[in-house]
């Protein structure tokens, strides 16, 4: 039987998909007519999209849609969620950066609310080509607004360098797709678990595939060894966008990992592969946290502790279960909220953006603006996993379902890193207290929007760090419904 | 009326509150703070009154779910071990918030809160009966006292503020590691994942589990005590802190790790415990010999109130390892003494220094004639810390040696010239200080100590002397619990109760790539 194309409710179940997308085309109108209206209502109108896609998530009815390539399920919706928040933060965040800046315009809303689409698409698609469309809608927005300061080098540079990595990863995930799809005769995950249900993973081609993906899938996670990009992009990006691109396309890539992997999970049981996985983890926990240690300027050290906590997130993966998904899952929202607000922090300090901003920048702040002081101190105790914060409760769930998988010995290094980690976060906080601020350094202004959205953060950070019980509850549902298929 | 709670959160409440408060308000802010740590005293003082002499569990024991996906409990309770710690720490934060009131200029309110979320985390650990919210608390206490050192510290004190945190962090999320593993144990014993303390007492981790879990918490609360030669952090923490950091951290957080080997060690690894007894009580006489020995050579006073602590806690963790009745009943009454003891040795170190600027042995001479209350309230403190009979020192150290004496009679002869030593060093610093002529023109118009560091030190002297005098008041609560312990340790050293299946620690529900 032939299905029909477009299945009832299909409306309903890109509700939210098709809000920010028309919602994104409306910024675009609003800019081409009157900029000057679009520079006073496009940041608050994003916002306002954002919240309005959140709320389209109610309309969404679960099951498969578009000829069994689009699942809307309970996971599905906890990620949207993780994208739609790390949007909404990243857009506050912008507002006054872009004014202070002068480089706003209703573009830049209009291409964050496109990329928050792409990566629902990759959350959603069950056929490795939905995800590489959803992956390549984020991609081509990603590297527009990394040169959104196009009068400023680095930006430009940040652009660049992420355009000509990110085009070699796309390639390589495209390249392994069309091997799996030689040696398996599909590119969708039912068909995929349906081959591994016997595949003994000795045909090399499938060895190639594999390698090729995790390569891919690895750079746009910043995984050691594709990590090196990071750094440099996110210290060039505007603030506000490196916010936003160090964790929400990570989530993106995670789930459709996720997917990836329930469906070979047979196979890794008779090879060697997760050893691989292993290894990477293992190896981006120790290149982050050791080289965070030397940086001082902020971006590059919140750049390498993102490829640290990558590599926590990746141990709960090495046996994909319901726990670990739900574990990957909360780590994903903890992680929006925390690295978020750092980055947010950052992009208030009132300092020119073609320099490196350091420590040196914040020094004093916990006295000279102490709600930012706090904001940026809770947001170091949280990323370095310090109860009660929602990083030690994230962190815990992650070594708690790798002790419980079998990988002690790899947790047992994340637990490790985690203490050199705190050394480097802990050094922010003692610039925030312990040191005056030198002569010349300004106080960085202060906004409504930036407030509410260091709020929306420090109140999450300590909300799921002391009552963690219906977050839990939420994503070990979705995480069930997920693998039980 | 759950009482351990409204103790609790008492703190954390007025810290909240005081958030409010303008900054410039700057004695409101201290007095707000002092009130709201003495109402938390006097409802602590309900916990005594409520408190059950003669039985040996928990008591007052209040349980919520906190995640019941993981079986962790907002459980709270107190038992005999715990009972005085709570108390101290109760005692002591009015203590420091009145000795300090004149002593801190900058950043007040930030100064109260710091020290009102570490009163309700220090209790937080005292009362908590379940592991997970104990490691919780645990932790919660560093971040006040990493900024306490960093902010109102001395020219030194970020490496110091930095390197207390390093050494105990790195202890604690060993520990973490450690934590978990048994809950999973437990797991694979009954079939329900729990982490309530006593639960976990009928867990039997095999000899070899047991002693990597048995070093990964007694490094934890090793660093924490600190044992010899774990110790380097004390030291420069404790003179670069402000006087008030010092006294909390002499006072209650270094009793935090005694207390750890107490509710944890020995009752999670009885053979361990017992197998590894003899390093422990090495250690800890090393550290009572050699922080004596380095103590009478420092030339600064609180280096050498520092350096004593050292010295003192050994007695304690041999009190704990001996593990016989009068021993551990000792070391808990001990840990007591010596935060009423320290405490008022850093209080009334911190008050000359306030006054002088100096706290070098040779700047002083004769501040017995210039100052003579602040004199009498010292020398009754430094007896205290020296153990003369009649004071609280005696009875703590007489408990330890005579307890180890029957178990280890070579490690108690040792540590008893620690005694020895104590009084040379303290009595040296006494004499050094007070007596004889004054040879500094400086310390001739010393200001005299004034109202709010005699009223801090009031209660400090009659505890000593309570304690001294009839220390049964102290002592009869917790008997029970001391004898539950030694029971728990000695039957389960030789039979575990439950003994999870050797290969169950290995097992995986889809265990891939062998990345073990």
């Amino acid at each position: 039987m032939i299905q029909p194309l477009l299945e009832a409710g299909w409306m309903n179940a890109i509700l939210p998909e098709l809000v920010l997308v028309g919602g994104g085309l409306l910024l675009l109108m609003i800019e081409g007519f009157s900029p000057k209206t679009s520079r006073s209502i496009s940041g608050p109108l994003a916002v306002i999209l954002l919240i309005a896609a959140t709320w389209a998530q109610n309309f969404t009815v679960g099951g498969t849609f578009f000829g069994n390539t689009y699942q809307i399920s309970g996971i599905t919706r906890v990620f949207d969620l993780t994208f739609l928040l790390a949007g909404i933060l990243a857009t506050l965040f912008a507002r006054e950066y872009l004014e202070r800046e002068g480089i706003d315009s209703g573009e830049f809303y209009a291409l964050l609310l496109w990329g928050t689409v792409g990566m629902m698409m990759m959350a959603k698609g069950l056929d490795l080509l939905i995800v590489i469309l959803g992956l390549e809608i984020l991609s081509i927005c990603i590297f527009v607004l990394l040169g959104y300061h196009r009068r400023l080098p680095v930006s430009n540079e940040a652009s660049l360098k992420y355009f000509l990595m990110g085009a070699f990863a796309t390639g390589f995930i495209l390249y392994g797709t069309a091997l799996f799809y030689g040696a398996t005769r599909s590119t969708h995950v039912d068909g995929l678990r349906q081959y591994f249900l016997t595949a003994d993973g000795s045909n090399p081609i499938l060895t190639v595939a594999f390698v090729l993906l995790v390569a891919g899938f690895g750079f746009k996670l910043a995984l050691a060894p594709f990590h090196p990009w990071a750094p440099d992009v996110y210290q060039g990006a505007p603030t506000p966008v490196a916010a936003w691109l160090s964790v929400a396309p990570k989530a993106a890539t995670l789930i459709a990992l996720i997917r990836l992997f329930d469906a070979m999970a047979p196979v890794f049981q008779r090879t060697q592969w997760m050893l691989m996985l292993a290894a990477m983890a293992v190896l981006s926990m120790i290149i982050g946290n050791a080289v965070a240690i030397v940086q001082r300027d902020l971006k590059r050290m919140l750049a390498y502790s993102g490829i640290a906590h990558v590599g926590y997130m990746m141990i709960a993966l090495l046996t994909v279960r319901d726990e670990s998904v739900a574990a990957v899952a909360i780590y994903a929202i903890t992680y929006a909220l925390m690295n978020i607000g750092a980055f947010g922090v950052v992009s208030m300090l009132g300092k020119n953006q073609n320099d490196p901003q350091t420590l040196d920048d914040i020094a004093g702040l916990g006295f000279r603006r102490p709600f930012f002081g706090l904001a940026m101190a809770l947001c170091m105790f949280s990323l370095a996993g310090l109860p009660p914060t929602a990083g030690f409760i994230s962190k815990f769930y992650i070594f708690k379902t790798a002790i419980e998988s079998g990988h002690t010995t790899v947790a047992f290094i994340g637990i490790l890193m985690s203490i050199v980690s705190v050394y480097y976060y802990l050094r922010v906080v003692y610039y925030l207290y312990m040191k005056e601020a030198a002569d010349g350094v300004p106080v960085p202004v202060s906004g409504v929007f930036a407030t509410g959205a260091l709020a929306i953060s420090m109140i999450g950070i300590l909300l799921i760090g002391i009552f963690p019980t219906p977050l839990f509850q939420m994503a070990g549902n979705a995480a069930r419904e997920l693998l039980r298929q | 009326m759950p009482i351990l709670s409204i103790v609790l959160w008492l703190p954390i409440v007025a810290a909240v509150a005081l958030a409010f408060f303008p900054r410039a308000a700057d004695s409101a802010i201290k007095a707000f703070g002092l009130f709201a740590s003495v109402v938390t005293f006097i409802m602590s003082l309900f916990i005594v009154t409520g408190f059950r002499t003669g039985a040996a569990g928990f008591q007052l024991v209040e349980m919520k779910a906190w995640i019941p996906q993981w079986g962790i409990n907002y459980a709270l309770g107190i038992d005999g071990i715990s009972l005085w710690l709570v108390m101290l720490t109760t005692l002591l934060t009015p203590v420091v918030l009145l000795s300090s009131w004149n002593a801190i200029h900058k950043h007040p309110k930030e100064y109260v809160i710091s020290f009102l979320i570490m009163e309700a985390a220090m209790i937080g650990v005292f009362v908590a009966t379940d592991l997970i919210l104990f490691y919780v608390f645990f932790e919660l206490t560093l971040i006040p006292m990493y900024l306490v050192i960093g902010v109102w510290g001395g020219a030194n004190r970020v490496y110091a503020a930095i390197k207390f945190f390093l050494f105990t962090i790195a202890g604690s999320l060993l520990m973490l590691f450690g934590i978990i593993y048994i809950g999973f144990q437990y797991q694979h014993a009954t079939g329900v994942l729990s982490f309530a303390i006593t639960d976990l007492y009928r867990v039997g981790v095999t000899p070899y589990a047991q002693t990597l879990l048995f070093f990964a918490f007694s490094l934890a609360f090793a660093i924490k005590v600190p044992l010899f030669p774990l110790h380097t952090w004390l030291p420069d923490a404790h003179v670069e802190a402000p006087t008030g950091g010092s006294i909390i951290l002499a006072g209650v957080m270094l009793k935090m790790g005694t207390y750890g080997f107490l509710r944890l060690v020995l009752p999670y690894f009885p053979e361990a415990s017992i197998r590894w007894s003899g390093l422990l009580i090495a250690l800890s006489v090393i550290g009572i010999v050699y922080g004596a020995l380095v103590a009478w050579v420092q030339p600064d006073m609180k280096k050498l109130v520092a350096y004593s602590s050292v010295s003192h806690l050994g007695f304690c963790v041999l009190g704990i390892f001996a593990m016989n009745q009068a021993s551990i009943e000792g070391s808990i009454l001990q840990m007591i003494n010596h935060g009423l003891s320290t405490g008022a040795l850093f209080l009334l170190v911190g008050v000359i220094y306030e006054r002088r600027h100096t706290r070098l042995l040779a700047d002083y001479g004769g501040i017995a004639r210039t100052m003579p209350l602040y004199a009498t309230l010292f020398i009754i403190s430094v007896l205290s810390s020296v153990g003369l009979p009649g004071l609280n020192g005696f009875v703590g150290e007489f408990l330890i040696l005579a307890g180890s004496f029957q178990t280890e009679p070579i490690a108690a002869v040792i540590a008893a010239t620690g005694v020895i030593l104590a009084a040379i060093y303290l009595l040296w610093l006494v004499q050094k200080v007070f007596f004889g002529p004054v040879t500094n023109e400086e310390n001739r118009d010393i200001k005299p100590i004034a109202w709010n560091e005699v009223a801090a030190m009031v209660p400090l002297i009659i505890l000593m002397v309570w304690i001294g005098v009839y220390p049964k008041t102290f002592l009869a609560p917790m008997g029970p619990s001391v004898r539950r312990l030694i029971n728990i340790v000695k039957t389960e050293g030789n039979a575990p109760v439950l003994v999870a299946d050797e290969s169950a620690g290995e097992v995986a529900r889809a265990p891939l790539g062998g990345a073990k």
